[in-house]
């Protein structure tokens, strides 16, 4: 019996229109997917600034590499893989220079602080500004924080989230399922003081 | 029977966590960065991935050209790979003489030659000086301005 063929999803098809010349597919591409793209790398790196550098390097790699392209999965999972790998140089890159700067002893002094996005005031900042659900987001770890978001921006599922993160299916399981349990429980703590305040308001009235 | 866990039921889609999420504040790029973005996209695209493989072959082409042109070109050009080339050398309590070394980037001209020729003879290093006179006219057989300054 001949396998069947997975149907090209539309996406995969205007990746192939662009990469054979045609302009207006990446814009059709873009316009689909730079919002996703964009949350999922502002609220893993939890910096707009370093999230616009790693929004457009995305891209960037996308376009340089686009005559190697071939539609052999769903193009969101290509497009992720690109901003997983990126963001995981990121924090590579951002542990390197962390590292460097604790062990030189002149760089500490003349530049005692840490990046602005690793600052205990603009983390707080940001999590400020978050609503409980994001600010739950925002502590998760990582790995946990990632699956949840490739599944909520771009509804991929635990295999296709598994390969975007170059780990098992059941890693990837493990992690979304983690990600759900922790998420919920923050929810249903913030609900709880909410919910006080609107019965004592009630009751004052 | 078994039991659809949390993972089970937020997969379905539509869970509370889910509708949640979705009612959140919704960030996008700044538009500033869209332009770029799609202009560079553009400007990509001018450069046609397609005629890559062309460029490669065009640059194939002219790699062989050139290296067939090295091994098969002029015989003035093997003249010149043949040549003996300079080195340093410290003739005994004489300056700093250039003698010839196989170094095919440093080719002399025949006036540095023999002028080099005739700083061995000056240093009493005949031998030497017949040797790369020797050497000098099996290279440049017609040569004859200043031979008589480096006569033995």
């Amino acid at each position: 019996m001949l396998a069947r063929m997975e149907p090209l999803d539309a996406d995969a098809r205007l990746m192939l229109r662009y990469r054979d010349g045609h302009s207006e597919a990446f814009s059709a591409l873009y316009a689909r997917h730079k919002g996703p793209l964009y949350r999922y790398l502002l609220r893993q790196v939890r910096n707009a600034g370093a999230a616009s550098d790693l929004f457009q390097e995305v891209w960037s790699h996308l376009i340089a590499t686009r005559a190697r392209y071939e539609a052999r999965a769903k193009f969101a999972t290509y497009l992720f893989h690109i901003a997983h790998n990126c963001t995981i140089d990121f924090f590579r890159r951002d542990r390197t220079a962390r590292r460097a700067a604790r062990d030189d002893p002149e760089a500490q002094a003349v530049e005692p602080e840490a990046p602005e996005y690793q600052r205990p005031d603009a983390m707080a900042e940001f999590v400020e500004q978050q609503s409980a659900l994001l600010a739950a987001l925002s502590s998760l770890p990582r790995e946990q924080r990632e699956a949840f978001l490739l599944h909520e921006e771009t509804g991929l599922t635990i295999e296709e989230i598994a390969r975007v993160t170059d780990v098992g299916v059941e890693t990837a399981k493990s992690r979304l399922r983690y990600a759900i349990t922790k998420l919920k429980k923050s929810l249903t703590e913030a609900q709880i003081p909410a919910a006080r305040r609107l019965e004592a308001r009630n009751a004052s009235a | 029977m078994h039991r659809p866990d949390e993972l089970d039921e937020y997969l379905r889609g539509d869970s509370p966590l889910s509708r949640q999420y979705r009612r959140e504040n919704a960030p996008l790029p700044p538009h500033a960065l869209d332009r770029r973005i799609l202009e560079s996209s553009r400007e990509a695209r001018g450069a046609a991935p397609q005629l890559a493989p062309l460029a490669f072959a065009a640059s194939v082409l002219l790699s062989v050209a050139l290296v067939l042109a090295i091994l098969f070109g002029p015989q003035t050009a093997q003249h010149a790979k043949n040549a003996p080339r300079v080195v340093r050398a410290a003739a005994h309590g004489a300056p700093a003489l250039r003698l010839y070394s196989s170094d095919p980037v440093h080719v002399r001209t025949p006036s540095a030659w023999l002028a080099d020729i005739a700083a061995l003879r000056r240093a009493g290093r005949n031998r030497e000086a017949d040797e790369q006179l020797r050497r000098f006219r099996s290279a440049y057989p017609g040569y004859a301005a200043g031979m008589a300054a480096i006569a033995p």
